[in-house]
C-alpha cells in the first residue's frame, strides 16, 4: 500500500469516527507551507479531515498533547505508530493520561525520513483500538534488520556507543561542546513525551537546583539532569534530539540511562512495552548489582 | 596541580547510621581527614542526583554518599533504591567525563567507626591524586 | 560618484577582516551546518567565512548576552566590583533582517527615557557591516514583507551588496562608524572606485536583490487590528500545537525579556541576567503562584501581540523583522507569518 493509499484511509475514518461522534477531535498531522515539514495538528470536523497527511515527513510525536495539563477535549482519537503507542503506555503508566478517554487508531509505520528511527523495532503499535492496515514486514523503511543493527554506530544505542568509544577527557569535551552550544530553550524536554511533571525543576530556580545562567557548565547540569529524569523511561522515539533547533546531538544521554540499566538488571530493558511496568529506578531487587560494599 | 591541594568533599550521611558512625568515630578518637563536610539525610535514598551535580557544579572535589547496609534500612527499602540509583549515576558520570574516583559511595553502619574513617581516608586520598575538579565549572568568563 | 560608496573584491575579504583586528574585536560568520555563528575572529585563528548563509542564532547576543553579570560583591569585605566592558566590536556578515532588529532592540533598550546602561555600552562600541542577502538564506525568509529587504540598510553602518558577476561587493559606508571602517580598508588598499558613472544613475554595479521565498501581505492597519482581536478563538487554535518551548523567542533577533537573579559564586554575590522567554510558564508567574498568563494560548498570543501590535504602539515599528528563523525552528510548525496575514484579513 502506498503512502497516499494509507493517508485516504486515515482521512476517511478520521471524518468517519468524527460525523457519529465516537471522538471529539482526531489528533493527527497536517503540512506546513514547507516542503518535508509537517506538523501536528487538531481536527474537529469531519470536513476537515482533508488536512490530514501521511508521509516520510509525519515525525512529531502525537501521544504528548493528550497529557496537556488544559486538555479538556473529550474522548480523542490518536493517530499513533509504534512510537506514540510506547509513549500513551508510558504516560498510562504514570497516570497522565485515562484510557477510557482515548480512541487509537494505529497506523503501522516503516520508519520515516529520521535517522533515529532506524532502530525503531515498534512498527506495529502496542496499544490501539483499531489498526488501519497491517505492517508490512517486506518493507525496507526505517526498522534495523538484524545485520545492521551489529554494524557500529548503527544499532539501537547508536549515538550513546559513539561518546562511549572516546576516551573520559574526549567525553568531557564532546559534552562541553554540546552544551556550549546549547541555548536551553527546552524544546528537549517539552518534546519529550514521558516528561510529563506539571511543573518542571528548572521552573523552580528559587530551589536552587538549576541556575538560570545559560553557560556550558549549567547546561550540563540541566542535559544531565534531564537524562537522569527520563531516562529509564524513555520510549527511544528520538524527539528531543530531532527537535534541538541547535542540532545537538544528545539523544546519546538518554540512551546510555537505558543501557546502563540493562547491564544493571542483566535483562533487557525497554519502557513503554505496556502499561504496567514500573520503571527501572522505580523498583529495586535484593540482589541487584552494588560496587558500594 | 599544586602541592597543597586540599580537596573539598561532601559526604552525604543518613542520619540511622554512617552519620551514628561518623559520631562514634568522633568519640572514640579516631583521626580522619579534615576534608569532610558531611550533610546529614534522613536516609541515604534522601540523596537526590541532583544534589552530586550541584556539589560538582559549585567546586566540591568529590562525593560521597553513604547509607545503611542492603537489609538494614531504617524505613525498610530506602537504601534499595539508592543502590540503583546510584549505580546508574555513576556510569552516567563516567559518561559525562567525570572521573569516577570522584564519586563514591559506601554503606557503612552505625558502630563501623573504622570503616567511616578508613573511608573518608581513601577518598580523599583518591580525590586529591585526581587534583581540582574542573569539571561542570565554566570553562572561560562570559561574552560580555 | 558618491565617495562613500567603493568596490571590494570578495577574494579580499579575509584581508578586510584582517584589517580590522588592530582596532576591533571582529565577529564573522563561521563554522559549518550546525555550527555556523558569528564567531571571533583573530589573527591566529584560520576560519572559514561563510557567505551563503547566516547564522541560526542572530547577532543579538552581542549586544545582550545569554548571560551576563551585573555586578558582584565580595561577601567579606563588601567590595562592589563590575565587569569589564568590552572594546570596540565590529561585526561583519550580518543579514539586513538582523540589523534591522538590532534598530528594534534599540528602541527597547534606548528610548522613551529609559538607557541601559549595559546594552548602551556595546551598542555605542558596536560596527555594524552588513551584507545584503544575494541568495536568500532560509526557506522561511519574509523580510520584504516586513518593512525590510534582503539589501535593507536599516541598522547599517557599511553595507555590502554583491555585484552582477558575483566577484565583488559595492560597498557603502553609510555612518560615522562605517566610515572609520572605510579608512581602514583603504589603508590597506582594498577599495576600489565602482566605475558608476556618477552622471547617469543607472550604472550601478550593485546586483537588485532578490525576493523572498516567502511573500506575505502585511496589512497597514495590522497593529490596531490584530490587538483588538484579543478575544478572538483563532489564538487557541493557533497555539494548540505549541509545546511551550523557547525556541521561537532565543532564535529570534529582536526578542529581548529578561531575567535578572543572584548567585553566591564563591565567595562573591553576583547580580546576572540571563535571557528569559515569555513561553515558559515561570516568566509571568507571580509571587503567590498566581499565573495570568496560565496557558500556553496566553502566552503565544502575548508573544505575537508583542511582536505585532503592543511594540508597534509604543515604538511606532513591528518589532517582527521577518528572518523567518521561528518559522523554520519550531518543532510544533507554528508560523507568525500566517498569524500576520490572518490578523489582516480581521
Amino acid at each position: 500500500m502506498t503512502n497516499g493509499q494509507k493517508q485516504q484511509l486515515i482521512r476517511d475514518r478520521a471524518a468517519a469516527l468524527l460525523a457519529d461522534g465516537a471522538v471529539s477531535c482526531i489528533v493527527g498531522w497536517r503540512q506546513t507551507r514547507f516542503a518535508g515539514k509537517t506538523a501536528v495538528c487538531f481536527v474537529r470536523a469531519p470536513e476537515d479531515a482533508t488536512l490530514l497527511v501521511w508521509n516520510e515527513y509525519t515525525i512529531p510525536l502525537t501521544a504528548k498533547y493528550l497529557a496537556d495539563e488544559r486538555w479538556t477535549g473529550g474522548k480523542a482519537g490518536i493517530l499513533a505508530r509504534g512510537c506514540d503507542s510506547k509513549a500513551i503506555n508510558r504516560l498510562l503508566r504514570d497516570n497522565q493520561l485515562e484510557r477510557e478517554k482515548l480512541y487509537i487508531v494505529g497506523l503501522p509505520c516503516e520508519g520515516k525520513a529520521d535517522e533515529r528511527c532506524r532502530p525503531c523495532r515498534q512498527k506495529t503499535p502496542l496499544v490501539y483500538d483499531e489498526l488501519l492496515w497491517e505492517e508490512d514486514s517486506a518493507a525496507d523503511g526505517g526498522g534495523t534488520s538484524a545485520a545492521d543493527a551489529d554494524a557500529p554506530g548503527r544499532g539501537r544505542f547508536f549515538r550513546a556507543d559513539e561518546v562511549s568509544a572516546l576516551g573520559i577527557d574526549a567525553r568531557y569535551d564532546y559534552w562541553e561542546d554540546v552544551y556550549a552550544r546549547c541555548i536551553r530553550c527546552y524544546a528537549c524536554r517539552n518534546a519529550c513525551p514521558v516528561c510529563s511533571c506539571r511543573e518542571c525543576y528548572v521552573d523552580m530556580h528559587r530551589a536552587g537546583f538549576q541556575s538560570k545562567r545559560q553557560n556550558a557548565a549549567d547546561n550540563r547540569v540541566f542535559g544531565v539532569t534531564r537524562a537522569f529524569h527520563v531516562g529509564d523511561r524513555c520510549i527511544e522515539c528520538g524527539e528531543c534530539e530531532r527537535v534541538c533547533p541547535m542540532g545537538l546531538p544528545i539523544l546519546g544521554q538518554t540512551q546510555k540511562v537505558i543501557q546502563t540499566a540493562e547491564a544493571l538488571a542483566g535483562a533487557p530493558y525497554e519502557a513503554g512495552l505496556n502499561a504496567e511496568d514500573e520503571n527501572f529506578l522505580g523498583k529495586f531487587d535484593l540482589d541487584d548489582k552494588d560496587a558500594f560494599m | 596541580m599544586a602541592v597543597d591541594f586540599e580537596p573539598k568533599i561532601l559526604a552525604f550521611c543518613c542520619n540511622w547510621c554512617t552519620y551514628t558512625g561518623a559520631d562514634l568515630a568522633g568519640q572514640s578518637r579516631m583521626k580522619y581527614p579534615e576534608n569532610v563536610r558531611v550533610v546529614r539525610v534522613p536516609c541515604s535514598g534522601r540523596v537526590n542526583p541532583q544534589f552530586i551535580l550541584r556539589a560538582f557544579r559549585r567546586g566540591a572535589d568529590g562525593v560521597l554518599v553513604c547509607g545503611c547496609h542492603p537489609g538494614d534500612c531504617h524505613y525498610a527499602t530506602g537504601n534499595y533504591f539508592t543502590r540503583r540509583r546510584f549505580m546508574l549515576m555513576r556510569e552516567l558520570l563516567e559518561f559525562n567525563g567525570v572521573d569516577p574516583g570522584r564519586f563514591h559511595a559506601r554503606w557503612i553502619s552505625g558502630s563501623e567507626a573504622a570503616k567511616f574513617r578508613d573511608t573518608v581516608s581513601e577518598v580523599t586520598r583518591t580525590v586529591k591524586a585526581l587534583g581540582p575538579n574542573e569539571r561542570f565549572q565554566e570553562a572561560s568568563g562570559e561574552e560580555s | 560618484m558618491d565617495k562613500n560608496t567603493k568596490l571590494i573584491q570578495k577574494t579580499a575579504l579575509p584581508d578586510a577582516l584582517a584589517a580590522l583586528l588592530p582596532d576591533y574585536r571582529v565577529f564573522a560568520p563561521a563554522g559549518e551546518n550546525e555550527r555556523l555563528a558569528f564567531t571571533r575572529i583573530d589573527a591566529q585563528n584560520a576560519f572559514a567565512l561563510c557567505l551563503s548563509g547566516t547564522p541560526l542564532m542572530p547577532p543579538k547576543e552581542l549586544l545582550f548576552p545569554r548571560s551576563e553579570t551585573l555586578y558582584g560583591t565580595d561577601i567579606k569585605t563588601g567590595d562592589v566590583s563590575l565587569p569589564q566592558t568590552a572594546g570596540p566590536t565590529a561585526v561583519f556578515g550580518v543579514r539586513p533582517c538582523d540589523a534591522h532588529g538590532i534598530a528594534n532592540l534599540d528602541c527597547a533598550f534606548l528610548e522613551k527615557g529609559y538607557v541601559d546602561s549595559a546594552y548602551a555600552a556595546r551598542r555605542e562600541a558596536l560596527t555594524l557591516i552588513v551584507l545584503a542577502c544575494a541568495q536568500i538564506p532560509y526557506e522561511t525568509c519574509f523580510c520584504d514583507s516586513m518593512g525590510g529587504g534582503p539589501a535593507g540598510s536599516e541598522g547599517a553602518d557599511v553595507l555590502l551588496t554583491e555585484t552582477e558577476d558575483g566577484s565583488a561587493l559595492v560597498a557603502a559606508f553609510l555612518t560615522g562608524k562605517g566610515r572609520a571602517v572605510k579608512a581602514l580598508w583603504a589603508a590597506a588598499g582594498l577599495l576600489s572606485d565602482t566605475g558608476a558613472d556618477a552622471t547617469t544613475k543607472s550604472a550601478n554595479p550593485a546586483k537588485a536583490p532578490p525576493p523572498c521565498n516567502l511573500r506575505i501581505s502585511k496589512d497597514k492597519g495590522l497593529a490596531a487590528k490584530i490587538a483588538a482581536a484579543f478575544d478572538d478563538p483563532m489564538w487557541a487554535r493557533f497555539s494548540e500545537a505549541c509545546l511551550g518551548c523557547g525556541t521561537c523567542s532565543f532564535v529570534c533577533p529582536t526578542c529581548y525579556c529578561f531575567d535578572l537573579d543572584s548567585e553566591n559564586r564563591g565567595g562573591t554575590a553576583e547580580e546576572f541576567r540571563c535571557w528569559d522567554c515569555c513561553m515558559f510558564s515561570d516568566y509571568s508567574r507571580m509571587a503567590g503562584g498566581h499565573n495570568p498568563r496560565p496557558t500556553k494560548k496566553e502566552r503565544l498570543r502575548n508573544r505575537y501581540l508583542h511582536k505585532l501590535a503592543y511594540f508597534d504602539e509604543r515604538y511606532g515599528r513591528t518589532l517582527c523583522v521577518g528572518c523567518g528563523r521561528c518559522i523554520g525552528k519550531c518543532p510544533a510548525g507554528l508560523d507568525i507569518a500566517a498569524v500576520i496575514e490572518w490578523g489582516g484579513t480581521l
